[in-house]
């Protein structure tokens, strides 16, 4: 092969090594933007007394450890303010993510569903800008003495979300379990 | 229904098994001439290929045929130091004709060497000519989709993977250009990043037996391949255009090429392709947020002499592809409601046409540049050496939490391969004929954002003797590989997650054997061994698959998959018929793939489903068979079936996620050349699905409300039958033809759903889509007769 062939040849490999090696990216693993890790539930008694905190954790997300679950355990007969908050705890400090929820309410939802014979009742869910409920905050309700379980979810629904819809509509942003205790 | 499918295969084989007499006296002759000199060239091979006959020309460059029959014929001509021409001829009379081959420098691009490596003793089939002008605008698994034994794995109305004998993604191999296309290929919703129209050729090779381009091409290879470059002086080019009705996509692709009259060594060729479609339509209603489009370009250069030519070639392919509104699911529940309702909800139904794209979409880029130099070794053979850097970049969006959220994608990942290849072909030396060479590729994965496959490099060494041995009626061809495999650095991950390298190394081979029992008949026996080294994601991935909605995870304790292959086909071509039949049976030990882990994985957004990375064993045996009949020069049928049966032989049950049976019949009737419209045809075709019966019993899903536990989600979807229509013509414009071709894809706008399409949960398929499709070839200096 003559010279300019060979330095052609060169030319060649070297932008193919340039091509295989110039997009050295950030190494660090970056999570999911407004990764939510945690579901925290602050009820606070009507009528005084201090407030109970309980909270559903999976700080690594996805995969990795299994998520760090607290029971809830109310008194019989009485009503709790409660609010809930969407957090990042995988940053710090962690990220309150609730504020984004209520600044965007008319596009999400935040459902209760209490199941397994669990003597409690959710209403006074707070609305969003158009009317609709949203319910970052509601008031608690509790009966006699029992268990079940408190259902969680957080639906996104950009630009549908609309009267009476039912839990299956949009998308699913959170949903978690808590037991619950009632005695 | 199922009457009328019947009644109508029925008549298709009463059809094929007709025998028609006609008369078969006619003479075909002529002269070869060189294109330059005028001379007449003996020894020219002419060869017509539907005959699969051959003759060669005497000392004053004569040749002829007699007894053929009326029809339609493509004449392939070679001869020594010239570009091998093709010539379409409809005979209907003693016909002569004469043929001027263009003078050049003997190059045989390293596909056509390659094609000649793999031998006739392997099964393969090609797509080229009028079948690819029809598939135009679509993709690349569309566009071989007719082959038998390929079949579709489908994301939704916008995301088609080639699936040959039930195996796909890391286990078929790609050759863009003769170059192993190298992207994310393992994700099911990850197409192939090619424009299919740089083509004029797409071959299929089924099996493990094309140990020529790497050992883990199990399934098959296919390959994408352009035309040579222009070799004699002039500019000429075409414009392709497509339009689709269904969802008004429009597909424009324009090329152009050249050899320059100064410097006769210097060709070029600049190519680029732009396709926008809006949401796809199935019967009912629209698939919100189905839209596309794809901006792809390519250039290349040669620069060939009499001993050494050297090419250069880039391309460039983009795209951005929606992912259907109604697929997009949070978790089991979501899964669950979207498959109990049947159909997508409302909200999603009633959206209207758009051409936007919006999140969730893909948004991907690949770069390729190639450069092959080769050098004549005297008369005994060539050596070729191709370099080649890729650079792959897939951005997966997924839906925004809040309006405010960042734009970036969820998911981003880039893979940069660079790979060297030198190979030495050697003609005929006795009667042997081969090819021995040697490859290492370097690669380097990067992620950005979501962890799903860690950040890796990894290297692959392989060297390989290919020889095929030729002697009167009978060819031998025997090869075998080693290839050694690294993976390493998989622990620069922000030290949060543990990745040990690996090593893999093993050697594949294969022997094959082509008896010619008649110039008409012939027969080909072929095994093989080949293995496959898992890959990154089947190792490590960990984490949720957005395009899948699924928690993926690896297993770090897999060995490599080993493939013992054979295949054996029956060929048998003369004027009349056209038959293929092969079977097929694979023995694949620690096969691996994804199953569903109970109970589903728990995170903050409900449970996922999950999946893990297993292995077992697996036998796949399988039949690919086609025939076409010509009744006369005008009238001919064709039928084509393609069985698969997938066994895991640990579990003792059926493997999951395989294609179903499928048929596929068409009539056609050829209305000859008139003066000013040539090959005018019309035809209809039929596609026949059956359900896939054959998933597993049991399995780890379970259906909410109950504790049963099956295999899948849903049950397959039920057979279908689907009718389509094709019409074409060439116009006769100055000296080229302009051609045309209309189709019409599922004629009747049935609402169906396949098995291979993971969007069967959530939506029926495409319906009614009608097709024109125009090409307008033309010269800029003409300075040859074609």
């Amino acid at each position: 092969m003559k010279m300019k062939h060979i330095k052609l040849f060169a030319v060649v490999m070297l932008s193919g090594l340039i091509l295989a090696g110039c997009k050295k990216k950030n190494n660090e693993e970056e999570n999911e933007e407004e990764l939510i890790t945690t579901v925290k539930l602050t009820l606070t008694p009507v009528g005084g007394g201090s407030a109970l905190v309980y909270s559903w954790k999976d700080v690594d997300g996805v995969g990795g450890n299994a998520p760090v679950i607290q029971a809830v355990t109310l008194a019989p007969s009485k009503v709790y303010n409660c609010s809930v908050q969407f957090l990042n705890e995988s940053v710090t400090p962690a990220e309150d993510i609730t504020t984004e929820v209520v600044t965007e309410g008319v596009d999400h939802q935040v459902y209760y569903a209490v199941s397994g014979g669990a003597a409690l009742t959710i209403n006074g869910l707070n609305t969003d800008g158009n009317g609709l409920p949203l319910g970052t905050t509601s008031s608690f309700t509790t009966a006699a003495a029992s268990t079940g379980s408190l259902k969680i979810t957080l639906k996104h629904k950009p630009g549908v979300k609309a009267a009476n819809d039912a839990v299956t509509k949009g998308e699913t942003d959170v949903e978690v379990d808590f037991p619950v205790t009632i005695q | 229904m199922f009457q009328m499918i019947r009644a109508i295969v029925f008549i298709a084989f009463g059809l094929i098994f007709q025998t028609a007499a006609a008369q078969c006296t006619l003479t075909l002759s002529g002269h070869v001439n060189d294109i330059e000199t005028k001379e007449h060239l003996s020894d020219a091979v002419i060869r017509i290929k539907e005959l699969k006959i051959t003759a060669i020309t005497d000392k004053d460059g004569f040749y002829s045929f007699k007894g053929l029959c009326p029809g339609v014929y493509t004449l392939e001509v070679s001869h020594a130091g010239c570009v091998t021409a093709e010539k379409h001829i409809h005979l209907k009379t003693d016909l002569e004709t004469d043929i001027d081959l263009s003078h050049a420098v003997t190059e045989l691009q390293e596909v056509v060497i390659q094609g000649k490596a793999s031998g006739a003793a392997t099964p393969s089939a090609e797509v080229k000519g009028k079948a690819l002008e029809a598939t135009r605008g679509l993709s690349l698994a569309e566009s071989i989709k007719k082959v038998s034994g390929v079949s579709m794995l489908q994301t939704g109305s916008n995301i088609y993977k080639p699936v040959i004998h039930g195996l796909h993604s890391n286990r078929v191999l790609i050759l863009n250009n003769g170059v192993r296309q190298e992207g994310q290929q393992w994700g099911n919703e990850h197409a192939p990043e090619i424009d299919p129209f740089i083509a004029n050729r797409i071959s299929v090779i089924k099996g493990a037996s094309a140990i020529r381009y790497g050992a883990d091409a199990i399934g098959g290879v296919i390959l994408v391949e352009p035309k040579l470059l222009r070799h004699d002086p002039g500019i000429d080019g075409e414009v392709n255009t497509a339009l689709f009705s269904n969802n008004r996509m429009g597909v424009l692709s324009a090329m152009l090429e050249g050899n320059s009259e100064r410097k006769p060594a210097f060709s070029w060729r600049v190519q680029g392709t732009v396709k926008r479609g809006g949401y796809a339509h199935t019967p009912n209603y629209w698939l919100a947020n189905s839209a596309n489009e794809e901006y792809n370009f390519s250039a290349a250069a040669g620069w060939k002499k009499q001993e050494w030519g050297t090419e250069l070639f880039y391309s460039q392919f983009n795209t951005r592809l929606g992912i259907f509104a109604g697929s997009h699911i949070g978790n089991v529940t979501d899964l669950w409601n979207a498959i109990l309702s049947k159909d997508p909800p409302d909200y999603i139904k009633n959206v209207g046409f758009s051409y936007n794209i919006d999140r969730p979409y893909q948004d991907i880029q690949h770069q390729l540049l190639k450069a092959k130099t080769w050098k004549n070794t005297g008369t005994i053979g060539r050596l070729n050496l191709v370099v080649s850097g890729q650079y792959n970049n897939r951005q997966e969006y997924d839906q925004k939490r809040f309006a405010s959220s960042s734009n970036a994608p969820q998911l981003d990942l880039s893979i940069a391969t660079g790979m060297a290849e030198l190979v030495w072909d050697h003609f005929n030396t006795g009667d042997f004929r081969g090819t021995i060479g040697g490859s290492f590729m370097y690669q380097n994965n990067q992620y950005e954002r979501r962890l799903f496959i860690p950040n890796y490099e990894s290297t692959n060494t392989g060297l390989f003797v290919i020889e095929k041995w030729t002697k009167n009626k009978l060819d031998i061809e025997a090869g075998v590989r080693f290839d050694r495999k690294s993976i390493y650095n998989t622990t620069d991950n922000g030290a949060v997650r543990f990745y040990a390298d690996r090593l893999f190394n093993n050697l594949s081979g294969n022997i094959g054997f082509n008896y010619r029992f008649t110039p008409a008949f012939r027969a080909t026996v072929h095994a093989s061994t080949a293995w496959r080294a898992p890959q990154v994601n089947e190792l490590y991935a960990d984490g949720l698959h957005h395009g899948a909605a699924r928690i993926e995870k690896g297993n770090a304790t897999l060995t490599p998959e080993r493939a013992n292959n054979i295949a054996a086909n029956f060929i048998f071509s003369n004027s009349k018929w056209d038959i293929d039949a092969g079977i097929y049976h694979k023995e694949i030990d620690g096969f691996i793939f994804l199953e569903p882990t109970f109970p589903p994985e728990l995170t903050i957004r409900g449970a996922f489903p999950a999946f893990r990375y297993t292995q077992t064993n697996a036998r796949l045996s399988g039949l690919d068979f086609s025939a076409a009949y010509s009744f006369d020069a005008h009238f001919s049928s064709s039928l084509k079936a393609s069985l698969l049966r997938a066994w895991d032989k640990t579990n003792k049950q059926w493997l999951i996620q395989m294609p179903a049976d499928r048929y596929e019949a068409a009539v056609e009737y050829n209305f000859g050349n008139a003066r000013k419209l040539n090959d005018t045809y019309i035809g209809i075709n039929s596609t026949w699905v059956l359900q896939q019966t054959r998933v597993p019993a049991t399995g780890n899903i379970e259906v909410p409300g109950t504790t049963v536990k099956q295999s899948d989600y849903l049950n397959p979807p039920p057979a279908y039958f689907l009718l389509g229509f094709e019409a074409g013509t060439k116009l006769k414009w100055k000296h080229n033809n302009v051609s045309f071709i209309l189709a019409v894809t599922n004629l009747l706008n049935k609402a169906y759903r396949d098995y291979m399409n993971s969007f069967r949960y959530f939506s029926d398929e495409m319906g009614r889509n009608i097709s024109l499709r125009i090409r307008i070839p033309f010269d800029i200096k003409h300075k040859h007769k074609s």
